[in-house]
């Protein structure tokens, strides 16, 4: 079954709680220069006509349907999970090569210093596949960010989701 | 029950077999090869010399026996495919004999340049492309006979053996024949850069030397005099000059061809029922319109299940075809995006840098030409998109949430403001 990250940005603070559950989820060692998988966003942005755009967002890997990751890597390192839809991998031989942030189109793979491999956020596939929610969205006290399957996601008719984002981005095929 | 041919088996060759399997249980698939290996992605050899991965690793899909039994494919290996006859979509087989099928498809790769120059096969001479010139260089750096090297041509490839001398702390030295280093990606403010970081780990470079010829001594020490009068000389002679598609064999075929066999979208040749994919054919760049052959893993894998969805019948395009070249070595990592040689010198110029990126960016009009970058790979996946998306449309900004990582990432805004400022919907 799979499923599908929907970020509501109406309902956003940029908290930084879904980066939070996301470094205690991954043991991500920010003090050794390790980076979140999950991202979050409070810029300013300066308007063209003087204003300022106070933007709130969270994102991290996007779980593409056809994920560019895939075939990018040169060792075969990342795949679809049949069960969860999500994009997991085994970077027992990954090279660093960085071909797959070269691939992606929302920047989520990241290179890991301290063993010179990818990492990226593989949607708390094991927490999912045991029923529960991923770190990150239990760590979201506003509704922000939740985890569905694809059919609850049709049924809600939300235009609020990851795929929402990806027709805003333009990146769905014509 | 169709009958399928490919001839090759790398990564177009391999997604081909996978798509056309998946939508067709039944089609017989002969996989004609002129090795016995299992794909494998000539990108991985020097990570395989340098000891990042072990030698099951170059093999990306698995060893030969299961990919067949999981695809049901009639394999045929070390059986090279001589001659083909496009109308009646006929193989020639090295022992003369000739076998009709329903689809072909060329996934032959390419092959390492090793031009007619003399000495070029002497003992410690080497290339670097197939698994045999991996196995070879490693058997050759392990020995500990290899006190300096020479690496001649600053390619993506030359580089990469470079980083697998200097992480044994051999001497090398890098030579070019073009006026600067990475000479058909980076604009020459990005190669001094780039160079200057290399003589910083204590690499020797020189450009503008063109190869004349190869001399070994009587112990076996090797010297390249070069058409100025240069002399080289190391224990190691790495000839890393570029590429060329394996295509002698499509001669009288009728296929049209460039520098590899052209094809459409579609992968589809100018011969009904013959396609081509990977590193021999040339589709289409989507910068230029034109034909190109761009040679990345990701195109091949892309192209080869193009390919295989429509040989079975299925109606698929590919539109990624664009001049990327990523170059990650020693610490450094630099990518150009689009096509450097297409800069003109009344196109605006966009130039930042601080102590984190290098950016070269040039634009014509509504159009960005190409993006020299130095130190962004975290972002380069942002760009390459926004990239894309600029050539698809002109007038596309950088979405909100790009913008935001790219600001995040210490992007200044005078970039993303070349890139076509924000998108705030």
């Amino acid at each position: 079954m799979k499923h599908v990250f929907v970020f509501d940005p109406d309902r956003c603070c940029a908290c930084s709680a879904c980066m939070i559950g996301c470094m205690d989820q991954n043991d991500i060692d920010v003090d050794a220069g390790e980076a979140c998988y999950r991202k979050t966003f409070d810029n300013e942005i300066e308007l063209a006509d003087g204003g300022v755009y106070c933007a709130y967002l969270s994102a991290a890997c996007m779980h593409c349907t056809d994920a560019p990751c895939i075939d990018a890597c040169p060792v075969g390192c990342l795949s679809k999970d049949p069960e969860t839809g999500f994009t997991v991998y085994d970077n027992t031989n990954c090279i660093g090569c960085k071909s797959c942030a070269m691939a992606c189109p929302f920047g989520a793979p990241r290179y890991r210093k301290s063993d010179g491999k990818m990492v990226k956020c593989d949607g708390c596939n094991e927490r999912v596949k045991n029923g529960l929610q991923p770190a990150c969205v239990r760590a979201c006290s506003f509704g922000a960010l939740t985890c569905v399957t694809e059919e609850e996601y049709q049924a809600s008719g939300s235009n609020k989701a990851c795929s929402a984002l990806i027709d805003q981005l333009h990146l769905r095929k014509k | 029950m169709k009958k399928y041919a490919i001839v090759g088996f790398g990564g177009a060759g391999y997604h081909a077999a996978k798509a056309i399997r998946e939508r067709d249980p039944a089609g017989e698939i002969h996989v004609y090869s002129d090795t016995g290996f299992a794909p494998y992605n000539p990108m991985l050899t020097t990570y395989y010399v340098k000891g990042s991965l072990p030698y099951e690793a170059l093999f990306p899909f698995g060893d030969l026996e299961h990919i067949a039994a999981d695809l049901r494919l009639e394999l045929h290996p070390n059986c090279p495919v001589t001659g083909l006859a496009g109308d009646s979509r006929t193989l020639r087989l090295s022992d003369g004999s000739e076998v009709p099928f329903d689809e072909v498809l060329i996934s032959t790769g390419a092959s390492a340049v090793m031009p007619p120059i003399p000495g070029l096969d002497l003992p410690g001479v080497i290339k670097m492309r197939t698994v045999d010139d991996a196995v070879g260089l490693k058997n050759l750096l392990d020995s500990g006979k290899v006190k300096d090297a020479l690496v001649i041509g600053a390619s993506w490839v030359g580089i990469k053996v470079v980083e697998d001398v200097v992480e044994r702390n051999i001497p090398c030295t890098l030579v070019d024949g073009a006026p600067w280093i990475f000479y058909v990606a980076a604009f020459p403010s990005t190669a001094q850069r780039a160079q200057k970081d290399l003589e910083a780990r204590g690499v020797t470079v020189s450009c503008n030397q063109m190869l004349d010829h190869i001399e070994a001594d009587e112990n076996g020490r090797l010297t390249a005099i070069m058409q100025s009068g240069s002399r080289f000389s190391a224990d190691l002679v790495a000839v890393c000059i570029g590429v060329r598609t394996n295509t002698g064999f499509l001669k009288d075929s009728g296929l049209a061809q460039g520098r590899g066999i052209t094809v459409d979208r579609r992968m589809a040749t100018n011969c009904p029922h013959i396609y081509a994919a990977g590193d021999c054919c040339e589709a289409v760049d989507i910068q230029s319109g034109q034909h190109r052959n761009i040679g990345i893993w990701y195109n091949a894998c892309k192209q080869g299940a193009v390919a295989g969805t429509n040989m079975a019948g299925g109606a698929a395009e590919f539109d990624a075809n664009i001049l990327c070249n990523l170059a990650h070595y020693l610490d450094y990592d630099f990518i150009c995006l689009g096509d450097v040689s297409a800069c003109t010198d009344s196109d605006q110029v966009y130039e930042y840098e601080d102590e984190r990126y290098y950016i070269r960016a040039v634009r014509r009009g509504d159009a960005i030409v190409c993006i020299n970058m130095i130190g962004s790979a975290g972002s380069n996946g942002l760009v390459r998109n926004l990239f894309i998306k600029s050539i698809e449309n002109p007038h596309a900004k950088p979405d909100l949430s790009a913008v935001c990582q790219l600001q995040k990432n210490g992007f200044p805004d005078s970039f993303i403001h070349f890139l076509g400022g924000i998108s705030i919907d």
